[in-house]
Parts: C-alpha cells; sequence; structure tokens
C-alpha cells in the first residue's frame, strides 16, 4: 500500500498521574490515504486531542506510548527523535487548532508570525511575505499585505481561523490536521471556511485528519469517518456507509442526536443518557455497555474487537457477530 | 438571624484553625510563624529577658567584642548590644503593628465606600490614591519630618498614609467584584442596608485577603522606622532601635563590626520571618492573589 | 498610540498637580508662620521677607495655591536659605548622580531576575530551580539599607575589595564606586524579578500559541526567547516603573551609607541644616519623576504589547 500516508497500528497512550494511568487511547487503528480526507467524530473527552497531540508528539509529559506505531510515509514516529519530529511538524504535517482566539502569538504580527513559521525556506524575506499574503488572499482576506502588519487582535474570529488555515497549508503540507476548526465559529462562516478548504485541498492534494463533532460537516467533507468513544475505535468506514447504515449502537445514538438529523420539531434534544466511563478505572467488556440500549450479558464480559464487516467498514460490537461465542 | 450568626462565627473559627494548620504544614510558613512567634515573644517579655538596662551606660565596658557577659558587645558608651538587640524588637512593633493596623482600618473603610458608593466618589479617592502613592515613601517620610520633626508617632503617621491606598485599592477591587455576586444580589432584593451589606456580608470576604497584604506590609515598616532611626529621623536617642544602632556602628565601623551586624541581622531575619509568614498565608487564604501581587 | 500616550501623560499630569495641592496643604497643615515652616530658622530676614512677598500671605488661600501652582509651572521651587541658588538649579545638579546609580542597580537585577526566571521556568521543578526560588525569597526580603551597610562592612572596610565612600573620578573609578551602592539596591530585585517572571513565564508557556508555534517546527530556543519571553516580561516593565518609588528611597540610604553624591544626600543634608526649600523642593522633584516612570512604564507596555494599546 504505497498510497498509505499516515497509519495507525494497535496505538495505545497512557496518561500516568497521581491516581493510576489514565487509559487516553487503546488499541486504535486506522489509516489516512494521500489526498483523502478522514474524519474523526466523537464526544469531548473520547481521545480525539490525545491521539493528534501524539501524532505531532506535542504531548505533555506525563504521557506514555504503551504500544503499537505511528507510521508516517511507512516511518514509525514513535521511533522518531524530538529533532526529526521537529523537522516534520510545519513541514510534512501541519495543525490548524480548535480556538482561532488563542492560536496565535498576541504581542507579534501576523506578518511575523508568517514569516517566522518559513524558518526552512532560504527565500528572501520580501519572497516569504509575499507568499504569507498570496496564501492569505487565498483563504479570501481582502488586502493581504496591509494586514500583514495587523496584530491577532485586530482580526475576528473567522479570520484568525482563516489565517490559521492560510498558516497551516503554507508549507504544502502532506498531511493536515483540523482540530475542530470551525466549532468556535457560526454557522454561515462555518460554510465559508469548509468550502475554502475543500477547494484548496483539491488543489495541493493534500491528506486531512479532520476532527469534529459536527457530523453535517464531516458527512459533507470527508471521504471516511472513524467513530471514537473513550478511547478507542467503534466504527470506521466509508462517509456513506457510516451515515447510512450504522453497525455500532453509538454511532446510531451520535446520528440521531445531531440536530442536523432531527427532523421532526421534537421539544427536548435528544441525548445519550450517561456518561463516559472513567478512563482511570474502566468497567471490563466493551466501553459503551453502561449506555447502550442494546446491551447483552455477553458485552459485560468480552471487549468486541473491531471487525471487517464489508469491505470498507470496521465496526466493534457485539450485536454484528451474529452467533455470540459464550 | 441568630442561627445564622452562630453559623458564621464557628465557620470563620473552623476556618482561621485551618488556615493555621495550613500554615504550619507549609516549611516556610512554619519557619515564619517561629520567627514572628519568636520575635512577638521577645517584644512582650522584654524587660525580663534583658540581661542589662538598654539605655544604662557604662563607659568602662565601651566598645566590647562578644562575650559571655555581653553576647554582642558594647557600643561606644557601654551598653550592651544585645539587650538593646531585644528591647529594638519592641519599639519595631510598636511602630510597625499600629501603623499597618490603622492604615488597613482606614483604607478597608474607605476601599468600600469607593467600591459601593456613587462614581463620582469612587473616581475621587482612586484619584487620591494614586497620588498619595506617587509620594516615593522615604521622600514623604523625610518631607513630614522637615516639617514636623522627628518621633515614633510622625513615624506611623507617615507609614499609615502611605500604605492606606495599598489596602483602600484592594478593598475596592473586592467590594467590586462581591457587588455583583449571587448572594449579595439576593439580601439586595430583600432590602438589606447598606450597612448591613458592607458590614455581615462584605467585610467577612475582604478582610482575610488585606490580612494577607498586612502581614506581607510589616516587614515593609519595621524597615522604613529602622531606614528613618538610622538616618537619625526616626525614633529618639537613648530609645534602643535597630535602626539607631545600626547609626551607631555605621559610625563606628572601623572599629567594631558588632553594632552593625547586631542591629542589621534581626531587621533581615524579622523581614524573612513576616515575609514567609505572609506568602504562606497568601497561598492559603486565596492562591489566585499569588499573581496578581 | 499617540491618543494612549496623551491620555496617560494627562493623567501623570492630573496627579502630579494634585501632588502638589497635597504638598501645599501638608505646609499649611503645620501650625506657625508659613514663610518660617518653609524657609526654617536658618533663613535671613530679607529671605523671608522676599517669600512673604512672593506667597502673598495677605491673599486668600486659593490666590495663594494660584501663586504656588504658577511658581511650580515656572519651573520656581523657591531659593537656597544658604547660597540664594535656585532650588531647581540646585537639585538637578545632584539628580543625575541618584539617576545613574538606579538605572545600574535595575539594569544588572533585571537582566539577571529575568535570566534566572526564565530558566527556573523552562527547567521546572529542578534542583536550580528551587534553589533559585529559595535564594529568590531571601533576597526579596532583605531591605536595601541593611544591605548597604553589611555590603560596606564586608566589601569594604574588612575584604577592601572596593572603595567605601565617594562616586569616584573618571569612568573606571566611578565604575568601581557604583559596583557595591549597585549591588545593594539591586539584591532584592532579583529575586523579586526572578519569582515575576518565572510565573508569567509558566503561564504564558502553557498557552495555545505556544503549542501552534511548536506544532510549526520552531526551536525551542526560539519558542522561550522571542514568542515567550516578550510576553512575560510584560509585567516586569510595570514593576520596575512602579518601583520606581522603592528605588529612590533605596538610593536615599545607599548615597548616605557610601557617602554618595545626590539626591538623597542632599536631603538629608538639607534636614540637618533645617535648609526647608531645598527638602521640599526634592521632593517635589522626585515625585515628579515617579509619576513620569509610571507613565513611561505604562507607555512601553502599550509598545511591546498591542493588546494594551486597543484596549484603552
Amino acid at each position: 500500500m504505497s498510497d498509505t500516508l499516515l497509519e495507525l497500528d494497535c496505538l495505545s497512550v497512557d496518561y500516568e498521574t497521581s491516581r493510576g494511568d489514565l487509559k487516553a487511547l487503546r488499541d486504535i487503528s486506522f489509516d489516512v490515504k494521500k489526498g483523502e480526507i478522514v474524519g474523526i467524530v466523537g464526544e469531548s473527552g473520547c481521545g480525539k486531542s490525545t491521539l493528534i497531540s501524539s501524532i505531532l508528539r506535542l504531548t505533555a509529559p506525563n504521557t506514555r506510548f504503551r504500544e503499537g506505531e505511528i507510521r508516517f510515509k511507512g516511518r514509525n514516529l514513535l521511533a522518531a527523535s524530538e529533532k526529526q519530529m521537529r523537522d516534520l511538524r510545519g513541514a510534512d504535517m501541519s495543525i490548524v487548532f480548535q480556538d482561532p482566539m488563542q492560536t496565535h502569538n498576541p504581542v507579534l504580527t501576523i506578518g511575523r508570525q508568517m514569516l517566522d513559521i518559513q524558518h526552512r525556506s532560504r527565500s528572501p524575506k520580501a519572497e516569504k511575505l509575499a507568499r504569507a499574503a498570496r496564501m492569505l488572499g487565498a483563504l479570501g482576506i481582502p488586502d493581504p499585505e496591509a494586514r500583514l502588519k495587523q496584530y491577532p487582535h485586530e482580526f475576528s474570529g473567522g479570520m484568525r481561523q482563516r489565517i490559521a488555515i492560510a498558516m497551516a497549508l503554507m508549507s504544502e503540507p502532506d498531511l493536515l490536521i483540523a482540530d475542530e476548526p470551525t466549532t468556535a465559529l457560526d454557522a454561515t462562516l462555518e460554510v465559508q471556511i469548509i468550502e475554502r478548504l475543500q477547494e484548496l485541498q483539491r488543489e495541493m492534494n493534500c491528506a486531512v485528519l479532520f476532527i469534529s463533532h459536527h457530523l453535517g460537516v464531516i458527512a459533507e467533507l470527508c471521504d471516511r469517518v472513524v467513530v471514537m468513544y473513550a478511547g478507542a475505535v467503534v466504527e470506521s468506514g466509508e462517509v456513506r456507509e457510516i451515515f447510512h447504515n450504522p453497525k455500532h449502537p453509538y454511532t446510531r445514538r451520535l446520528i440521531d442526536c445531531d440536530p442536523g438529523h432531527i427532523k421532526t420539531r421534537a421539544r427536548v434534544l435528544p441525548t445519550i443518557p450517561g456518561e463516559v466511563p472513567d478512563l482511570a478505572a474502566l468497567p471490563q467488556g466493551c466501553v459503551f455497555r453502561d449506555r447502550c440500549t442494546q446491551a447483552m450479558p455477553h458485552c459485560a464480559a468480552q471487549v468486541p474487537p473491531l471487525s471487517k464487516l464489508e469491505e470498507a467498514h470496521h465496526a466493534a460490537c457485539w450485536l454484528n457477530h451474529g452467533e455470540v461465542p459464550a | 438571624m441568630a442561627d445564622m450568626t452562630v453559623e458564621l462565627q464557628k465557620k470563620t473559627r473552623s476556618e482561621l484553625g485551618q488556615i493555621l494548620t495550613g500554615v504550619a504544614r507549609d516549611p516556610l510558613g512554619l519557619m515564619g510563624l517561629v520567627i514572628v512567634g519568636t520575635i512577638v515573644f521577645c517584644a512582650i517579655f522584654a524587660i525580663w529577658i534583658v540581661p542589662y538596662d538598654p539605655v544604662a551606660m557604662n563607659i568602662k565596658d565601651r566598645l566590647q567584642g562578644p562575650s559571655t557577659s555581653h553576647l554582642l558587645g558594647t557600643d561606644q558608651l557601654g551598653r550592651d548590644t544585645f539587650s538593646r538587640v531585644i528591647m529594638g524588637g519592641q519599639v519595631a512593633l510598636k511602630v510597625a503593628l499600629p501603623a499597618v493596623f490603622g492604615a488597613m482600618a482606614i483604607g478597608l473603610t474607605l476601599g468600600m465606600i469607593a467600591g459601593y458608593g456613587p462614581r463620582w466618589l469612587d473616581n475621587f479617592l482612586m484619584l487620591l490614591f494614586d497620588t498619595i502613592r506617587s509620594f516615593p515613601t522615604v521622600m514623604f517620610a523625610l518631607a513630614v519630618v522637615a516639617l514636623v520633626g522627628p518621633s515614633l508617632q510622625t513615624v506611623v503617621l507617615v507609614v499609615m498614609a502611605t500604605s492606606i491606598p495599598t489596602y483602600g485599592r484592594v478593598a475596592r477591587t473586592q467590594t467590586l467584584t462581591l457587588q455583583n455576586s449571587e448572594f449579595i444580589l439576593a439580601e439586595r432584593s430583600m432590602g438589606a442596608s447598606m450597612a448591613r451589606i458592607l458590614g455581615v456580608h462584605m467585610l467577612p470576604n475582604i478582610i482575610g485577603v488585606l490580612a494577607v497584604l498586612a502581614a506581607m506590609d510589616i516587614p515593609t515598616v519595621i524597615a522604613l522606622e529602622a531606614g528613618l532611626s538610622f538616618l537619625g529621623l526616626g525614633v529618639k536617642p537613648p530609645t534602643p532601635s535597630w535602626g539607631a544602632l545600626l547609626k551607631d556602628g555605621y559610625s563606628l565601623i572601623r572599629q567594631t563590626p558588632w553594632l552593625v551586624v547586631g542591629g542589621g541581622l534581626p531587621i533581615i531575619v524579622a523581614t524573612l520571618g513576616f515575609t514567609f509568614l505572609g506568602e504562606s498565608l497568601r497561598d492559603v487564604v486565596d492562591p489566585k492573589l499569588r499573581k496578581q501581587r | 498610540m499617540f491618543f494612549y500616550a496623551a491620555r496617560r501623560f494627562g493623567l501623570a499630569l492630573l496627579i502630579l498637580f494634585v501632588a502638589v495641592t497635597v504638598m501645599f496643604l501638608m505646609i499649611r497643615a503645620v501650625p506657625g508662620d508659613p514663610v518660617q515652616i518653609m524657609l526654617g530658622p536658618r533663613a535671613t530676614p530679607e529671605l523671608q521677607a522676599r517669600l512673604t512677598a512672593e506667597l502673598a500671605l495677605d491673599q486668600p488661600i486659593i490666590k495663594q495655591l494660584m501663586i504656588f501652582y504658577g511658581n511650580m509651572l515656572q519651573g520656581d521651587l523657591g531659593i537656597d536659605v544658604f547660597s540664594g541658588r535656585s532650588v531647581t538649579t540646585i537639585v538637578f545638579q545632584q539628580l543625575p548622580h541618584t539617576l545613574w546609580l538606579i538605572f545600574a542597580s535595575i539594569t544588572w537585577s533585571a537582566s539577571l531576575g529575568i535570566a534566572l526566571g526564565a530558566y527556573a521556568a523552562a527547567h521546572p521543578n529542578t534542583a536550580i530551580d528551587r534553589a533559585a526560588a529559595a535564594v529568590s525569597v531571601s533576597f526579596v526580603a532583605a531591605p536595601a539599607f541593611v544591605v548597604a551597610l553589611l555590603s560596606l562592612l564586608i566589601f569594604a572596610v574588612h575584604l577592601q575589595w572596593f572603595p567605601a565612600i565617594g562616586a569616584g573620578e573618571g569612568f573606571w573609578d566611578r565604575l568601581n564606586h557604583l559596583v557595591l551602592p549597585a549591588f545593594a539596591i539591586g539584591l532584592s530585585w532579583v529575586g523579586y524579578i526572578a519569582r515575576l517572571v518565572r510565573a508569567s513565564m509558566l503561564e504564558v508557556m502553557g498557552e495555545s500559541h505556544v503549542r501552534t508555534a511548536r506544532a510549526f517546527g520552531l526551536s525551542e530556543r526560539r519558542i522561550v526567547l522571542i514568542y515567550a519571553l516578550r510576553i512575560a516580561i510584560l509585567p516586569v516593565v510595570t514593576v520596575i516603573g512602579v518601583g520606581m518609588g522603592f528605588l529612590l528611597s533605596s538610593a536615599v540610604f545607599a548615597e548616605i551609607v557610601f557617602a554618595r553624591p545626590g539626591l538623597g544626600k542632599l536631603v538629608i543634608d538639607s534636614i540637618t541644616t533645617r535648609n526647608y526649600p531645598i527638602v521640599m523642593g526634592s521632593v517635589l522633584i522626585s515625585t515628579g519623576l515617579f509619576v513620569i516612570s509610571t507613565a513611561l512604564a505604562d507607555l512601553i507596555n502599550a509598545w511591546l504589547d498591542p493588546r494594551a494599546r486597543a484596549a484603552r
């Protein structure tokens, strides 16, 4: 599979805390192919943030990689040195963070910051600035040359997120990680920015790992989807399959709860009752069991494996196993 | 209502216990408690501790080094330095405590008025505070001393005047924050009087923060008193003050080092003790304050 | 930026105006003949007569206050009782000595403090960090004049490494004379600034924009020294500006202890000789200095931090 760009293979990550190890990620496996957009969905606390910081190795000091590999272009990143990781960051892979209001340095101009991130390029300063302005223009920021001289606080949230995307795409990375890039913005802005991102992605043919809890955006944008729950992948597959034929009860509830999918005017927005289990003291068996309406006795006994249901559709639920082993 | 008062008192008492345990648990805080406790103890029982009359001259024994009969030696008039150090602690606290608590009381009142009262009064008080703060303390003290002459009372007054704004500002900020808190809004909607709101509800919440400030202010005051006495503009001789010791020591620095050491060390130790105690108190009472300083 | 600066200096002027008023009222609050109080007992009858005429004591107090302001605006702070020279001239002759001392003190202590604080924040909870914290607290506690006396005793009288008194002649000699007083004044600032920088640095290093800088592969050096430190030293600027009062006070003592010329020496000498116009003039000038330095600190902050410019 030479067209695979990023591959996570049975990745398990813990946080060492005073009350024991927090099992933040367990046995995560999925891949991202060149030029593909993969969405990751899940509630807050499902391990999405740990996942992306692990890929970039921007992890907290108490993070422990217990098992598995993260392969980028065939190379295991967990074996790479800090220096090698730094060479990848902002060059081969870059990231757009969630909160556009906090993502830029408040005391440096946007131009200075866009100049600084081109630290690997040997082009003259004027050329770098021109390139920065071109990128801002491509993201739909009017009068980019003048705006390079401005400070972050002089831009609106939507503008700042466009700048963040422009910065992330400036090195024409092979992989762009977008961590809920539009959550902090209102709906119209969200659509505009997503469309721009899609156009540029096609132009540059870079792969995107798009993290969101907004199912509508995922359905619109992504080729494939990975559904995460409490630090594990519960279902993954092509976007059409997942949305039209979900095979895990959690995915089904997630789709039911999405405001975009509720057609009748409900008095109360449906929610999934119960809470995400404590990652420091995981229950035996399936992690979703306590909140699942279809739980069976066997779900408490054994963790369901992520098994292949169709060519491009995996799910981890005993319901798909016809005969449950006793 | 009576129940509530009892409840409140119980709460504050157990809180005080909690604060003290918290301070004692922190190594630096414990050290501060011990140092401050020792200084206060020595100041209270000074007359029984001192081996000699701190102002009694004995020309025969002048300028001696440390010995078993004179622990820290004697000065140019043959007075026992150790006795003068112990009595000096009493003088330092006599200046520092009334000055700090006076400033705290006045600052608290003015600050609460500024925070609670009309806008124009707030602006006026703030401008006044800013102005007083803009006199460099020592310069201001020198001007006052020049005008009315040196004395213990002058020092107390000057210190009070210059530190009122600090307490006032903090009290004002706290009042403004509390004013919009839910329980004050609830009291107001039930028609509680201004005096009741300020006295019963706000005061207990503000006083903790101010007490921390006061603990950290005491060393500054002690240093200022010693400094003015060193310049010969503080307490009058022959009153034993750490500053006066330093003044004598400075003029005799080539003859004997013991006067400078005897006057300087207690100031440093006292400052350390009160600073440790104050910082530890701050961390226990209100960890948020850490950032503000 | 221009409007911000104008407003800030407007406020400084207002404070100075109120300060002058307070000063005037203070002199008046002391019972006795104001001319006697302002000039002290050593003044000649001619001088007393001249001041009586100038102050217009027979006029209502508001009129007197106006005359007082008028004199201030013209830079007239009165006349030296002994020499008859203008107080403004005398004070401004001594001021540079004090300013150099303050400048030297704050320069060495702020540089060391910032370096220590940044280092401690970059290596939190290591042995060096803890040692720096302990030393900082102890240094913060030491009043400048006590440090001055003890360092005079140790380094000048006993070890004789540095000269004990005076300001020296020529560049190197002056520098040599500056070492001990600047050490005494700056010592408590090192710990204070180190603690401040450490705290704000730790806070800044946890902010999202630092993570962004890391995500673009910027070197840790660049992130710490340019992206984070620039924000973390903002409170230091304010603290130094507001600390001008403390610095002046410390300088007074250091000048006395090391028998250096300067504002402090001038004031103390004038108090002993009861030359009151010089005392009052010096106090007003140093107040002005303090007000200007806080305003300057705010302006530098606004220049370093674009957010502060916009907020006000």
